[in-house]
């Protein structure tokens, strides 16, 4: 594929791949660093791509290696917070529109739950329930079996609707 | 193709995060700087033949521009010269203040924060290679900021101040790629600088690590600092 061609195609999954982004880093400005690192990751290995392949799926998973690479090893660093010093979850980004109370308090209850959910099950579920990848494509990208996929998107949704049920706002009755 | 994995309510779960789950449109900062970034090279054109006359001429002017260099007022530093020298003056007022108790900087930090207008989420304070000692709000090019000072085990000072204000404009060649990072680094009138933007203010770490393995010893403590920092303005 043509360098121009590659740039091109790559550049129209900037939105999604920012929106998993986010809900992988929960915070803002992280969420940029890591859409920045896949894009310059895709670029230097641009030459793996196989033309013909879906490169939505390329470019979701070089951002999800990207982010278990970085991003948790960060995690697992020593607590850095001291007394006297704001401790406690970054808060999510919102871009969103203006709502009205009862359904900016789903949202909120949503993403709180979602963020309850550990990463291998979350994004499998934000792949094939919001991006609508198939169970192939994300079975590709979590580099597992189908069957695994299959499973963690069940226990997802499982423990998500546990979850929201618990806050109480949403009802899935 | 959700059939399968609906469960008990699954579908219901999928249809809710479709429908309300917000979704989060990468900033136009962002895209711009992706679309910087995958902007391939300008190929180099071939010279035309008006160009060893132009050349020709181009080195005569610049003949006489040194000559009449002397004369002439000098050219105004770039924007990260200007920054330095503004680092400079709170470098040396960390480097030189006598009453810094580190077992006091986290109780100093929410004035800290108050007075400075940059609120930290989350603060490196230090492990075995480098403590934080002291941590003090601060004025940069008339700016409100916040100055954090380190001190590595051979005693020597990192500064590491955010501002407010995006008026230093970050040159894109310049940056050189520090862990998952692309900050600017340069070395002014003797001492180290790595200079970048963080959620909306200007971040620079100065120190005077400048021979070449020191520059990497200053590199790790960029590393540990900036993955373990999180800032945000407060007005």
């Amino acid at each position: 594929m043509a360098d121009d061609e590659f740039r091109q195609q790559a550049l129209r999954h900037i939105d999604a791949l920012y929106n998993l982004a986010v809900y992988l880093t929960r915070n803002g400005s992280e969420a940029e660093d890591l859409v920045q690192e896949t894009y310059a990751r895709a670029l230097r290995f641009s030459h793996r791509f196989e033309p013909g392949t879906y490169m939505r799926a390329w470019m979701f998973q070089i951002l999800r290696n990207t982010f278990l690479t970085f991003y948790r090893l960060r995690e697992r660093e020593p607590a850095l917070s001291e007394a006297g010093v704001p401790e406690g979850e970054a808060p999510m980004f919102h871009h969103a529109p203006v709502e009205d109370g009862e359904s900016a308090g789903a949202h909120m209850d949503l993403e709180r739950a979602l963020g309850r959910i550990p990463e291998e099950f979350r994004t499998p579920l934000l792949l094939a329930e919001v991006e609508g990848l198939s169970l192939e494509e994300v079975a590709r990208i979590m580099d597992c079996p189908v069957g695994t996929v299959k499973s963690r998107i069940f226990r997802a949704k499982e423990r998500l609707r546990a979850l929201l049920k618990d806050y109480g706002g949403t009802d899935l009755t | 193709m959700t059939g399968d994995i609906q469960g008990s309510g699954g579908d219901e779960v999928g249809q809710l995060l479709r429908e309300r789950l917000p979704r989060h449109q990468a900033p136009a900062r962002l895209r711009l700087s992706v679309a910087d970034a995958l902007d391939p090279p300008k190929p180099r054109r071939r010279p035309s033949l008006w160009l060893a006359p132009a050349l020709s001429a181009l080195a005569t002017a610049m003949v006489m521009m040194l000559w009449l260099a002397p004369s002439l007022p000098r050219s105004s530093p770039d924007s990260i010269q200007r920054l330095s020298r503004a680092v400079m003056s709170e470098y040396a007022r960390a480097v030189f203040a006598s009453d810094v108790d580190p077992g006091l900087v986290p109780s100093t930090l929410p004035r800290v924060m108050q007075e400075s207008g940059v609120l930290l989420q989350w603060v490196f304070t230090g492990d075995e290679d480098i403590k934080l000692v002291n941590a003090q709000p601060a004025f940069l090019e008339g700016r409100r900021a916040l100055a954090l000072t380190y001190q590595d085990r051979d005693g020597h000072s990192v500064s590491y101040i955010i501002a407010h204000g995006p008026s230093v404009a970050i040159p894109d060649r310049e940056r050189v790629q520090i862990a998952r990072w692309r900050p600017v680094v340069r070395t002014e009138d003797g001492l180290s600088l790595i200079v970048w933007r963080q959620s909306g203010l200007m971040c620079v770490m100065v120190s005077d690590l400048v021979s070449a393995s020191d520059l990497g010893r200053f590199k790790e403590y960029f590393v540990k600092v900036r993955s373990a920092t999180e800032v945000t303005p407060n007005y």
